[in-house]
């Protein structure tokens, strides 16, 4: 059992106060503008708290997923990275946070909640308060556990630098696929699917977490370059770890193209009057726009933007692609929630920028604080050294 | 790179578990020297046949007889020699060959994607996993070509120009099919073959004999080879093109069941009719496809003596592949029981009861046992490393993986809407005679394959071995 045979030159810098400082600014002005929508545009509050919610599970949960996969398939290249992808994963610490502004409203956003009729009663069992709220408890708690025990072995093993710690995260990773798979589609199908109740597609938990799955490597590339260009990060993370981040994004969004495609064309297909009108809802007035948009946004420009070798290696437009993959899984969430209560058409107002600046703003804000108390690498991995030795 | 010279054992324990993570395992045991490798994947080519490689042949040839024979009959007498009937009028044909499309996608998944992903254990299996791909693909193929009814008139199938005015119907996703099917089978074809053209060098120079038969066979390899001279040049154009047949083949690895899966997705059928469809049917085949790979493999890698070319390392691997595979199709299943009754659908609701319940139950829990439930042993480190295992365990896969397909398609169409119409399928002798000729016509290739081609790639497992990394220097070679 013997340790790496040099030393990794990996020295805790502190990141700038002013980082820190511009995450605070940016999540204190969206807390207080979405503050003030609650009291004057309070629908469009609450049902982008739906998408706020979403979206950060969704960064955090695949951030883990991410870290559980490194473990699972023995990769390398993301040895390095990992720890950047555990920090973006204690988002799930906050989630229950971001989950509380929507449980009081649950009667204004959730029509099952208080509507009931033939096909409604039927599904009952499921679709009640109760049983939601418990779902969602242990969601969250499951999803907090595995965290925990993810993480703290990691960060223990900076420290002792024992290689079982790598073994016993091996196997909790085995545990953990299964389990992610089904509470990601539960908590898809809880907040986003039974917002219109009578509608249902088994592809949809899959299309979310192929969704979720490519913000969250949107995310992760944004921080890890950003951090890795400005010297926060070990030397030796070069185009090629940059590239298989890439390669990530690449495949997550043609993965939830052809998720999307499948459940589309399927249902149209078909024709069948209860599956048609979820589409027919947003393929009508400007919706239109927007699923057109998205097509665009989430597969035609990921496709050209990413499928060259010299773009994934890139820091710059990498970040580009990153901010452009990011968008695209928030129009996604867009698309799917606002039709429901804006039947008429998309709008905007400041509302939206201000939760946005929230989940920006508590991201950085997340980062920065993690990086104050921990390494940035995972220095006592011993993968590290092959990971910053992976070339393509 | 101290770390990448030491000796490969000091990454793994006897028993598979890691013994080092800093140190790379290596793909291929007992470092042989580049040259053993050539020996002993040209061995069986070179050799003479063996007596049980002719009784395996006489044995499989004999099933492909019998294949023969009743598509002979079909062809003679009709598809009326089949139990299709209405309701049931898609049976036994249709599962036989959405089965053996199954099969047929390992291979591409190993070689291209698996390529793409830079997993390197997939060298020692690549080349048979791919030449299996198109036996399985050619055994498909001919069930819908006799399906149409009129064998002898495929070129319908084709929309070209032509003054019979016979015009293809593009709604319907069995012309999908034709196309998804034939660019899949040429694609995968040219990628196989490009992979061999460096070792059909090796054989052809490695063919000195001066008999009549040596010079045949030197004549063959040289014509298949193209001319390979092993220059720089044609290594780094060869490299290319694999990359770029990689990148083409992966969409078709997803596309091929996908549209397999719209010919009962996009009816309006319960039971057919469901979103979760492409996907699953993708994770499906890769479960089966690497089922069959295992079953065939155990037995090559013992009576080829490559054990220590094709790894229980590499088979532990596959066998986790099939682990997760089989959960993600347990997911489906679960999904869709889940799906039905959320959907509040009566009648989705009473499909998937009757499926599980009803007179085909007995499918329904072959399935079931087979598929979500017996690879769910390879949990256990031992039992995914044992090879007798492993192997009941594979055919465990293809056998559910057959059922799955039988329960979709005949369940469904047995008991739709309207209880008056509602029937019961009974195959015929021809049925059974074809779905086992099948497997005839899959080995009987297959045997042909081992016996004339390098069943591992000679070029490609050499670049796995220490000799081809960077950090390697010294050495005497």
């Amino acid at each position: 059992m013997s340790s790496t045979t040099h030393a990794i030159h990996y020295e805790k810098k502190h990141l700038p106060a002013s980082a820190g400082t511009l995450g605070w600014g940016v999540l204190i002005a969206g807390l207080a503008v979405a503050g003030a929508s609650f009291a004057m545009d309070p629908m469009r509050a609450k049902y982008s708290s739906i998408m706020l919610f979403m979206f950060l599970a969704g960064v955090g949960i695949c951030s883990l997923f991410m870290v559980s996969i490194e473990y699972l398939a023995g990769a390398v290249w993301s040895t390095p990275l990992r720890r950047v992808f555990e920090i973006l994963a204690s988002s799930l610490l906050f989630l229950p946070l971001f989950a509380l502004p929507i449980l009081p409203f649950m009667q204004e956003l959730y029509l099952w909640t208080h509507k009931t009729d033939d096909i409604l009663a039927r599904k009952a069992a499921y679709l009640n308060q109760p049983f939601f709220l418990i779902r969602l408890a242990l969601i969250l708690g499951i999803w907090i556990l595995f965290y925990k025990l993810f993480t703290g072995r990691s960060y223990k093993q900076d420290e002792t630098r024992d290689q079982d710690l790598t073994r016993k995260n091996v196997k909790l990773s085995a545990v953990f696929i299964p389990v992610f798979g089904i509470s990601i589609t539960a908590l898809s199908i809880d907040f986003l699917m039974s917002l219109e109740p009578h509608w249902f597609s088994t592809m949809f938990g899959v299309n979310f977490f192929a969704g979720s799955l490519v913000a969250a490597l949107g995310v992760i590339t944004i921080t890890v370059i950003l951090l890795n260009e400005n010297g926060y990060l070990v030397k030796g993370i070069i185009g090629d770890h940059y590239y298989s981040l890439g390669f990530g994004m690449f495949a997550g969004c043609v993965f939830w193209t052809y998720t999307a495609f499948s459940q589309g064309m399927l249902i149209w297909y078909a024709n069948l009057p209860e599956e048609t009108p979820w589409f027919l809802n947003r393929w009508e007035g400007s919706w239109k726009v927007i699923t057109i948009a998205l097509l665009l946004v989430h597969f035609i420009g990921p496709l050209f933007g990413l499928i060259q070798r010299k773009n994934k290696r890139n820091p710059s437009r990498m970040i580009f692609m990153a901010a452009w993959v990011i968008f695209a899984h928030v129009l996604d969430l867009y698309w799917i929630v606002v039709p429901v209560f804006q039947p008429e058409g998309p709008s905007l107002r400041l509302t939206e920028f201000g939760f946005i600046a929230i989940a920006i703003g508590f991201l950085i804000v997340l980062v920065t604080q993690q990086a104050k108390k921990k390494n940035l690498v995972a220095v006592g991995d011993p993968k590290l050294q092959r990971g910053l030795a992976f070339r393509l | 790179m101290q770390v990448a010279n030491r000796p490969s054992s000091d990454a793994l324990n006897s028993d598979g578990t890691i013994k080092d993570f800093a140190v790379e395992p290596s793909v291929v045991l007992k470092s042989p020297s580049l040259h053993d490798l050539t020996e002993v994947i040209s061995r069986p080519i070179e050799a003479k046949a063996t007596l049980k490689w002719y009784i395996a042949l006489a044995v499989s040839a004999s099933l492909l007889m019998l294949e023969m024979v009743c598509w002979g009959i079909s062809f003679y007498y009709g598809s009326g020699m089949w139990g299709n009937n209405i309701p049931v009028a898609w049976a036994f044909p249709i599962v036989n060959f959405v089965f053996w499309i199954g099969i047929g996608h390992a291979g591409t998944l190993i070689s291209a994607i698996l390529f793409l992903f830079r997993q390197k254990w997939r060298n020692g299996i690549a080349r048979f996993a791919e030449g299996m791909t198109i036996f399985a693909v050619m055994c498909a193929g001919l069930f819908p070509l006799f399906h149409t009814g009129r064998p002898w008139l495929p070129l319908y199938l084709m929309p070209y120009p032509n003054k019979h005015a016979v015009w293809v119907n593009f709604l319907s996703p069995l012309v999908w099919d034709v196309f998804a099917v034939s660019t899949y089978f040429t694609v995968s074809l040219f990628f196989w073959y490009t992979g061999l053209i460096p070792d059909f060098a090796t054989l052809r120079d490695r063919t000195l004999g001066k008999d009549l038969i040596s010079k045949i066979k030197k004549s063959v390899y040289s014509v298949l080879s193209l001319g390979w001279r092993f220059s720089n040049r044609h290594w780094r154009h060869y490299e290319r093109v694999y990359l770029i047949l990689a990148g083409l083949s992966t969409p078709l690895v997803l596309s091929v069941h996908t549209i397999v899966s719209f010919d009962f997705a996009v009816s309006g059928l319960p039971g057919w009719h469901t979103t979760i469809f492409p996907p699953y049917f993708v994770a499906g085949a890769i479960f089966s496809g690497f089922a069959m790979v295992v079953t065939v493999l155990v037995f090559i890698r013992y009576i080829f003596d490559m054990q220590h070319l094709i790894t229980v390392e590499t088979l532990e691997k596959m066998n986790k592949i099939i682990l997760l595979t089989g959960t993600i199709v347990g997911y489906a299943y679960g999904m869709e029981f889940f799906i039905a009754w959320y959907s509040g659908n009566l009648i989705e609701q009473f499909t998937f009861i009757n499926r599980a319940f009803g007179p085909y139950a007995w499918a329904y829990w072959i399935m079931i046992s087979c598929n979500v439930i017996s690879p769910q042993m390879f949990w256990f480190r031992k039992l995914r490393r044992s090879v007798p295992i492993m192997f009941v365990i594979s055919i465990f896969v293809n056998i559910g993986m057959w059922f799955e397909r039988y329960v979709i398609t005949v369940t469904s169409l047995a008991r739709d809407f309207l209880p008056s119409s509602w029937g019961w399928y009974n195959p015929t002798l021809v049925d059974f005679g074809l779905l086992l000729g099948s497997f005839g016509m899959f080995f009987t290739l297959t045997l042909l394959f081992v016996k004339f081609m390098p069943v591992v790639s000679i070029a490609e497992i050499k670049s796995v071995m220490d000799e081809a990394k960077p950090s390697h220097h010294g050495g005497d070679h």
